[in-house]
């Protein structure tokens, strides 16, 4: 018997940002308010704290749902989500005004520059930590809470 | 269905599933069952490892992608 798995399944996929959170917003509070650094910087909060945890969540969920079928690998799944994550957040960070796109690169919250040539192993070097967190602590929880 | 029939179809149900011999296994499965239970998990493949360190070495090289990291968690 295993009441309720999708329940379960979504807290802990939503386990990993939750607990990033609170370092962030020590970051950001510390920065902009002890530091006082004059970008509003709370703009960035917006997609990590609403989006990615839910989607996080929903992502395990839609493993569970589709394990059956697809024998897919917790780690391979996880993997998968910066594929919808990033482009997203890029989207979302340009509309807040966090990113902003040059001539020879981008820069993140007027501060983090990064050259375009940066970006493909940036973006390999987060599908690599994705696969990793999905592989050993989304699917530790998995199997605590007993849907694994 | 006469009693004729349910013999019949007891017969071909027996013919069809015979008896099985030798049922016991060769040799007693639970001391390898409880020396399964208590291996703890496998560990890490090197791959893994290599993973892990490589995005060490990365993160060290570009200190500018932390705060991007961060951003996608």
């Amino acid at each position: 018997m295993n009441p309720h798995p999708y329940l379960r399944a979504f807290l802990a996929g939503a386990f990993v940002p939750t607990l990033v959170l609170p370092l962030m917003l020590t970051g950001f509070i510390v920065a902009r308010l002890v530091l006082q650094v004059p970008f509003p910087i709370e703009r960035g909060i917006v997609f990590p704290m609403a989006l990615v945890p839910s989607l996080w969540a929903l992502w395990n969920m839609l493993w569970l749902g589709s394990h059956a079928r697809t024998h897919l690998a917790l780690g391979i799944h996880g993997a998968l989500l910066p594929l919808l994550l990033m482009p997203a957040g890029a989207i979302l960070a340009t509309s807040l005004g966090i990113l902003s796109l040059g001539l020879s690169g981008v820069t993140w919250f007027h501060t983090v520059y990064l050259p375009y040539a940066w970006i493909a192993p940036v973006f390999l070097a987060v599908l690599a930590a994705y696969y990793l967190v999905w592989k050993y602590v989304v699917g530790f929880l998995n199997r605590t809470l007993g849907i694994a | 269905m006469n009693a004729h029939d349910e013999d019949r179809i007891k017969q071909l149900l027996k013919g069809a599933m015979p008896p099985i011999s030798n049922a016991e296994p060769p040799c007693d499965l639970w001391p390898a069952m409880l020396r399964r239970l208590d291996a703890g998990p496998a560990a890490p493949p090197w791959f893994d490892w290599a993973l892990a360190g490589g995005l060490v070495v990365f993160a060290l090289a570009l200190p500018a992608s932390i705060p991007v990291f961060l951003y996608y968690l």
